[in-house]
């Protein structure tokens, strides 16, 4: 095996100058994942902390998701990345979802094991932050704690709709291709998702 | 109403400031993860795709030696083919001589086998009890 990867290794060096284009291709495609990677995971990790409640989902559904494109679709040109990351990750995001109802289901006809499966809560991760926050922090954290709420109570579609818009900033084409709907169902969705939104926020725009 | 082509409200635009900062005070222990989470996935797809060589490298190289035998084969001169020699018995045999050989009516080339014997036997008892000259004198 360790000579086999050292035959490529020379093999690959021996490339001639004609095909050294090749290499460069694909450590250019290595490349440009990794960046559009880089720059879409904290986006969908929020996306999928919102829809999931719950950090360590979150994390597993944006790191399959990334598997899945680097796997499947690394080949496809890069301007088809951003709507595939996020069809692939609301996929996983729904699996997660209905996972959980049926284990909920399950385990409410065992409830002595319940709580034993439950994963024990960072004591760490759980303490409370104790410094002073600047008045303008606290008002923001306020809101966003209102925002996050009221995104919860919402259906998935018009929540996924509102934070594919407003978090990552895609279009409505694009907003569409992830969604896997029509355009005008995109904008279906978003007016329903921003009308609930302002119904129980109120003035939260001021 | 805004449905997501026209300028965004004020709503909207606060709902993303919000939710952009949300991002960027993301912790650093998820930073950390989301990191470890994308080299997993890269390094994942080079070992895929090393192994996908690795699965079809010997099935290539087999395609290929057994290509070249063909050329090697369909390219060679036919003087220099171990069948056909210039030095064999047909070599000289003429398209006229073939036609003879391949002709069943033909005169037959074995005569212990094929010779009509009794017909000679009786003819040379004639010839005998006739008194007459044998044939050919």
């Amino acid at each position: 095996m360790l000579a086999f990867a050292t035959l490529q290794t020379q093999t690959s060096d021996l490339l001639p100058a004609g095909k050294a284009h090749l290499r460069d291709t694909t450590q250019d495609g290595a490349r440009a994942l990794e960046t559009f990677l880089a720059e879409v995971e904290r986006k969908a990790f929020r996306i999928a902390q919102i829809a999931l409640r719950h950090e360590a989902d979150a994390l597993d559904a944006v790191q399959d998701a990334m598997m899945q494109l680097a796997h499947r679709y690394a080949s496809r040109p890069a301007a088809e990345w951003k709507p595939l990351f996020y069809r692939i990750l609301e996929n996983r995001i729904r699996d997660m979802q209905r996972r959980r109802i049926v284990r909920q289901r399950v385990m409410s006809w065992m409830p002595w094991r319940g709580d034993e499966e439950e994963e024990a809560p960072d004591p760490i991760a759980q303490a409370a932050d104790t410094g002073p926050l600047p008045p303008a922090q606290l008002e923001s954290d306020q809101m966003m704690h209102a925002l996050e709420q009221a995104l919860e109570q919402l259906p998935g579609r018009q929540r996924q709709a509102f934070l594919l818009r407003n978090i990552e900033g895609l279009d409505v084409a694009d907003t569409a291709a992830a969604m896997k709907c029509s355009q005008g169902s995109v904008k279906t969705h978003y007016f329903r998702a921003l009308q609930a939104l302002r119904s129980k926020l109120g003035d939260f725009a001021t | 109403m805004n449905s997501g082509t026209d300028e965004p409200s004020a709503f909207e635009q606060r709902a993303r400031l919000l939710l952009n900062e949300s991002v960027e005070r993301l912790p650093a222990g998820v930073r950390s993860r989301l990191t470890q989470a994308r080299h997993a996935a890269l390094e994942g797809r080079r070992s895929w795709q090393r192994s996908l060589v690795r699965r079809w490298a010997p099935a290539g190289a087999g395609a290929f030696a057994v290509a070249v035998i063909a050329v090697m084969f369909t390219m060679m001169p036919q003087g220099e083919g171990p069948a056909i020699s210039a030095n064999g018995p047909f070599s000289t045999a003429a398209p006229e001589d073939l036609e003879m050989l391949a002709d069943s009516d033909g005169v037959p080339l074995n005569g212990d086998q094929d010779l009509d014997n009794d017909f000679y036997e009786w003819a040379a008892s004639e010839a005998k009890g006739a008194g007459a000259p044998s044939v050919g004198t």
